[in-house]
């Protein structure tokens, strides 16, 4: 709560010129729509004045004769003097008429831009999101950068739609009005606007109370819904503790608190709305008062007065827009700022000037006294030098957290490293353009992601060079193919979000027929650790083996199947190389590796 | 369209036959009527207005008033305004109001009927959706009692009055042809009203697509970049993006029509009454001053049957609300006390557990089979097992978080099928797997069963399960704020604030289960040589997967699969060399691995 009305005000602080710049640019690209919507506003907004204006000339011209009953005049007169009024009417009617297309057109013209510009700044968020670095997202909590795309990028609309171009309407409202009125009659006309004055203080002292009550009360809807959903995941550990009662006297505490809250805000609204009508009242007595006076000594007419009348309603619109769009323009800014704040995050890791472009790769690899750390001097990789040659098959094993996975991940160059040097085919990887240097390499993960669609899409991500027949030859090279084909809908069988609907073993061979349809020269897997069943098993172990021939493969192994076929085995302790070999060297040496073995890979 | 109708009525029906419905507005009865009586008092004031300024008018045209007269008329418009004023507060008050009353009381039945039901139904039903009906669904039923009512009440008395003012003190005919346009705005908010709430949904649907888009790319951003996929996700995304930006412009095409629509019909009564109405007045049917007020009642019209058209639309969704609300609060309780529960208010710790074979409800397997052992108060039970064995599954059993059958579990020799529940659940210490704190202070998250306990109690707790010391070094200490609003504990932390949790209440029997993986082997000891110390002659249930937590207990039972396939004291299933024994043995080398330099 506290730190929510912190975070507000921190908010609120004065918006700076350079975002409203920036947001103004890309409106500029629409400087035509805007334009045309401005030129509509004007017309509109004279329209609007000229039709009281047609009342009060109806009265005058036509009517206001036939107060006494009428009599003195011939039928005649009458005659046309109806037929004026009935013009008159008509005239309205038009007005009316183009009042309503200019409005549409015009809100549609505003609409269209906004969304558009939303719409523009939303790929640039999204666009600028997926080139940045991995780090960039383990520090990052996901939800805040959705808001982002999402959320934040949709408070910005009413920004174009409701700021930019109205605010010169509602000052053209304004100023329209005061001056027709002055041209019927200055004196009358000064006097009602002694009410504007009020009108504006009120409006502007209600937006700001209301604007804190409505914080207010957003806070406690926030902290109260996070209680109900907190306490509804936590409902086991309540009701383990038996403390259901004690619980529920707290909810009725804030729940209550929050319905007062709501009276409140009530409350402020029941006095403003009111205000206004009574400041409408105001005027209008001031109205019939002095203008009263004025008619009886001749130096207006009743038409005036009419027209008058209904002007004096057209004063409060333009004061509460103003009002409102303050508000828009502060919560804009908010969003704004955090938007471009995103927008200038430079990413960390990328491409060097004149990287070098490679098709392919030998899959020649090597670490020169590697040194790395993710968060400064706290090194997880110590001094680390092998050599892999193309097609060769190493395992990596140690205990957890002895950097085997880290190894994996720089070699994709997800994090740069401190001191030493990573070739590949003897090239520093910093100077490989990054998209050659991992198209090239095919990584699977421990857990496998897979993306909510189909089985093919999962497959071929959103490759589209990559064709249905492609995905099944994969999917049966890997031993895939068995169990896809026993699914209702096989290859189009649908994907639920993170594949949950497929076992830990499924995921792994659909993993592999993604890795091999986009074919690698070098293969990088961490094995799963997960249960996996005795059958699925088998079959993955029969599609690694296919998998790595001809392929340099580095594996952080779990399975001794594979160690055992490992061309060589490397390994890690604490961030270092601690022995190098083939599996029946390393046994006989018995220091780590034979300690690991008997832990990790003897059966029970 | 008929088929539209009577569904609509059918539902509207279902509102106001719920017993909810009656309930609130039998309790809140006086409220809603001396609210609806002001209502129509201020109606029949504000519709006095044009009157007075028509009648100041005429007078002005006739020279027939004085300007003592005008100001009699502006004293009479003064009354009214202040009348209004003060009326419009308290009818407000007491019809949004209520409805705020409503909305609190039906969260709090909400809240305390979802915290009756057992875990099963929170398997059943996520968070996202029980909080989609205490937020939205709660929401239209507010909107129904609130906004529903008064528009009712204020369509029939600002409507009837106008029309009666505009009919009885100016021209019937009239009336009627500037009146009958505004009938159409009535008809078209009320179907507009419902395609807009469609073009809406659709809206919400498409921003959420995009929403979730992005969230799986960015879940999957590790993918995304291995396989290089960047530029074909921005290609999918603008896809995405593009459908959201037509559905918004499909909302946005009837949405920017709504308004200048209203204006349009308005200002064709407005038209109509200008021409047939000065026709008339030229006639001397009417005078100039009925003109003009006649003018300011057709402006007063356009509110009550915008009204008729949005009332509609918000019973009918407040109703279909209030049915899924109903379904919460009508959910049958399926874990309580049963029909012959024992009269006690506590128990001793011993723990008999006779041939109990389990399976999860609406499963065929069982995950516990022919499961029986004994221990006696004051002793310690460790459990141990691989993942998945069952072993969560029995001490879920013991809490009666699912209930076991009846004659199979015993609990100070009590069928703990006939212990009341509350009597159960207080008198045992849970430290559970997963360390479920929340977004409040350490103390009060310590103090979390107790409730009362003193800060030396708590502190104690706290030093129990070696956590003391973490503690002060927060910059608030006891008080620091804990969760997604506060400081973020590491999972060790979390575990000895969850035990601490459990010591405070001292409890007959405490159940740790698997509550000590995150913490270091040496403050491992020190919790556990503090348990078998503080709590001589209370029981004692540990469930492990290091052999060093459980080695001293009185009983060791291995589970596998769901059954008991070894059990005894530490020496004697060393002995039997089967799966503790193995387990034992690389839990050895690993320690020889991790002292390795």
């Amino acid at each position: 709560m506290d730190n929510f009305i912190k975070e507000n005000k921190t908010l609120q602080k004065k918006y700076d010129k350079g975002l409203m710049i920036r947001l103004l640019k890309y409106a500029k690209k629409y400087l035509l729509h805007l334009s045309l919507s401005m030129l509509l506003i004007v017309a509109i907004v004279c329209i609007e004045l000229y039709q009281p204006i047609l009342i009060g000339n109806a009265v005058d011209d036509f009517i206001s004769n036939y107060s006494n009953n009428g009599s003195i005049y011939s039928e005649i007169a009458k005659q046309s003097d109806a037929n004026g009024v009935i013009k008159l009417g008509v005239i309205y009617l038009i007005t009316v008429l183009i009042v309503f297309v200019l409005n549409y057109a015009q809100a549609m013209l505003l609409s269209y831009t906004g969304q558009k510009i939303i719409y523009n700044i939303r790929m640039d968020v999204f666009k600028h999101l997926n080139t940045l670095s991995i780090n960039f997202f383990n520090t990052n909590p996901l939800g805040k950068l959705v808001t982002r795309v999402t959320n934040d990028t949709e408070a910005l609309n009413e920004m174009y739609t409701s700021v930019i171009v109205n605010v010169l309407k509602s000052f053209f409202v304004l100023i329209g009005v005061m001056i027709t009125m002055i041209s019927y009659n200055t004196k009358l006309a000064l006097m009602t606007f002694t009410v504007i004055p009020f009108i504006i203080l009120f409006t502007f002292t209600f937006n700001k109370v209301s604007r804190k009550i409505y914080r207010n009360i957003r806070g406690k809807i926030a902290a109260l819904n996070s209680f109900i959903s907190e306490h509804v995941s936590g409902m086991k550990i309540i009701q383990i503790f038996s403390v259901e009662k004690e619980i529920f006297e707290e909810f009725k505490k804030e729940n209550e608190s929050l319905k007062k809250e709501h009276i409140k805000q009530l409350v402020t609204f029941s006095i403003y709305n009111p205000t206004s009508f009574l400041l409408n009242i105001v005027a209008i007595s001031l109205l019939l008062w002095y203008g009263g006076d004025m008619v009886m000594e001749g130096a207006i007419t009743i038409g005036t007065i009419i027209i008058f009348q209904r002007y004096i309603g057209k004063f409060f619109e333009p004061i509460q827009e103003f009002a409102e769009q303050l508000n828009i323009i502060q919560s804009a800014m908010a969003s704004a700022e955090r938007i471009f704040s995103l927008l200038d995050t430079e990413p960390d890791i990328k491409d060097v000037e004149n990287a070098i472009e490679l098709q392919s790769l030998k899959g020649d690899i090597e670490f020169k006294n590697v040194w790395f750390a993710y968060e400064s001097d706290d090194w997880i990789l110590r001094n680390v030098s092998f050599k892999v040659k193309p097609g060769e098959n190493v395992a990596f094993v140690g205990a957890t957290g002895a950097g085997k996975t880290t190894i994996q991940s720089l070699i994709c160059r997800y994090y740069d490293i401190q001191k030493g040097e990573i070739l590949i085919d003897g090239i520093n990887i910093r100077n490989i353009k990054l998209s050659n240097l991992r198209i090239n390499i095919g990584q699977m993960l421990q857990d496998v992601f897979l993306f909510s669609g189909d089985i093919k899409s999962n497959i071929r991500l959103k490759n589209d060079e990559i064709s249905d027949e492609d995905i099944v030859d994969a999917a049966k090279y890997v031993n895939a193919d068995g169990f896809i084909s026993k699914l209702d809908n096989k290859y189009d069988e649908t994907v639920i979000e993170r594949g949950a609907s497929f076992s830990a073993g499924q995921r792994q061979l659909i993993s592999f027929a993604r890795t091999l349809a986009f074919k690698p020269s070098i293969l990088i897997l961490d094995e799963a650790t997960a249960n996996i069943d005795t059958e699925t098993e088998s079959l993955i172990q029969d599609a690694l083996k296919k998998l790595m021939i001809g392929r340099t493969t580095l594996v952080v192994a779990h399975r001794l199947s594979t160690i055992q076929n490992a061309d060589k085995i490397i390994v890690m302790h604490k961030g270092e190389i601690r022995e190098e070999g083939t599996h029946q060297e390393l046994l006989s040496n018995k220091e780590i590796y034979y300690k690991l073995y008997k832990l990790q890979y003897e059966h029970v | 369209m008929n088929g539209t109708i009577t569904k609509e009525n059918k539902s509207v029906t279902g509102l106001i036959k719920s017993k909810y419905t009656k309930l609130f507005l039998k309790k809140y009865k006086a409220n809603y009527l001396f609210g609806i009586l002001f209502l129509v008092i201020i109606d029949v004031l504000q519709t006095r207005v044009p009157i007075i300024t028509g009648y100041v008018i005429d007078g002005l045209e006739l020279k027939n008033i004085e300007m003592v007269n005008i100001e009699h008329q502006i004293l009479y418009l003064f009354i009214i305004a202040l009348s209004v004023f003060i009326g419009r507060i308290i009818w407000r008050y007491f019809i949004f109001g209520t409805s705020r009353s409503i909305e609190r009381d039906i969260r709090n039945d909400m809240f305390e009927h979802l915290e009756k039901m057992s875990t099963k139904y929170y398997q059943e039903h996520s968070a996202g959706e029980i909080m989609a009906h205490m937020t939205n669904d709660l929401e239209a039923v507010r909107m129904a009692f609130g906004q529903g009512i008064l528009f009712i009440c204020d369509v029939a008395a600002l409507g009837t009055i106008t029309i009666f003012n505009m009919v009885n003190e100016i021209d019937l005919v009239l009336t009627i042809v500037a009146v009958i346009p505004l009938l159409l705005i009535a008809i078209t908010t009320s179907i507009l009203g419902k395609e807009l709430h469609k073009r809406f949904s659709i809206k919400q649907e498409a921003f959420s697509d995009l929403s979730n888009f992005v969230q799986e790319n960015l879940s999957g951003i590790k993918v995304i970049k291995s396989f290089v996929q960047e530029k074909k996700e921005i290609e999918a995304f603008e896809k995405v993006n593009k459908n959201n930006y037509n559905k918004n412009m499909k909302l946005m095409r009837m949405y920017t029509v709504m308004h200048p629509y209203m204006q349009f019909i308005s200002g064709l009564s407005l038209a109509i009454a200008i021409g047939y109405g000065g026709y008339i007045t030229v006639y001397g049917r009417i005078s100039v001053g009925d003109f003009a007020a006649f003018i300011q009642y057709l402006g007063m019209l356009v509110w009550p049957m915008m009204a008729v058209g949005m009332t509609i639309n918000i019973f009918t969704m407040g109703s279909a609300s209030l049915e899924r609300i109903e379904k919460i609060l009508d959910e049958p309780i399926d874990i309580k006390d049963s029909v012959d529960v024992k009269n006690v208010n506590d128990f001793k710790g011993s723990i008999e557990v006779r041939n109990l074979s389990y399976k999860y409800p609406e499963t065929n397997n069982y995950v516990l089979k022919d499961v029986s052992f004994k221990v006696e108060k004051g002793q310690t039970l460790g459990i141990i097992g691989r993942t998945g064995s069952g072993k969560t599954t029995l001490v879920n059993l013991f809490l009666r978080i699912f209930s076991p059958d009846k004659n199979s579990i015993y609990i100070s020799g009590e069928d703990i099928m006939d212990l009341p529940l509350d009597v159960l659940r207080k008198n045992i210490g849970y430290v559970p797997q997963d360390n479920f704190l929340f977004s409040n202070t350490i103390s009060n998250n310590i103090d979390f069963g107790v409730r009362n306990s003193t800060e030396n109690e708590i502190i104690n707790a706290a030093k129990a399960a070696c956590v003391h010391d973490n503690i002060i070094d927060f910059k608030e200490g006891y008080k620091t704020v804990i969760g997604e609003r506060g400081v973020s504990l590491s999972g060790g932390q979390k575990q000895r604030i969850s035990i601490a949790r459990a010591l405070i209440k001292e409890p007959e029997i405490l159940i740790l289960d698997d509550s000590v993986s995150a913490v270091d082997t040496d403050t491992e000891e020190k919790i556990l040589s503090h348990i078998k110390n503080t709590r001589s002659g209370k029981t004692n249930v540990i469930i492990a997967h290091r052999i060093s937590t459980i080695q001293d207990a009185d009983l060791i039972i291995v589970i596998d699969d769901g059954k008991i396939i070894e059990q005894g004291k530490h020496a004697e299933l060393i002995q039997n060399n089967g799966l503790y024994n193995s387990i034992y043995e690389k839990q050895l080398l690993e320690k020889m691995l991790e002292e390795q330099e």
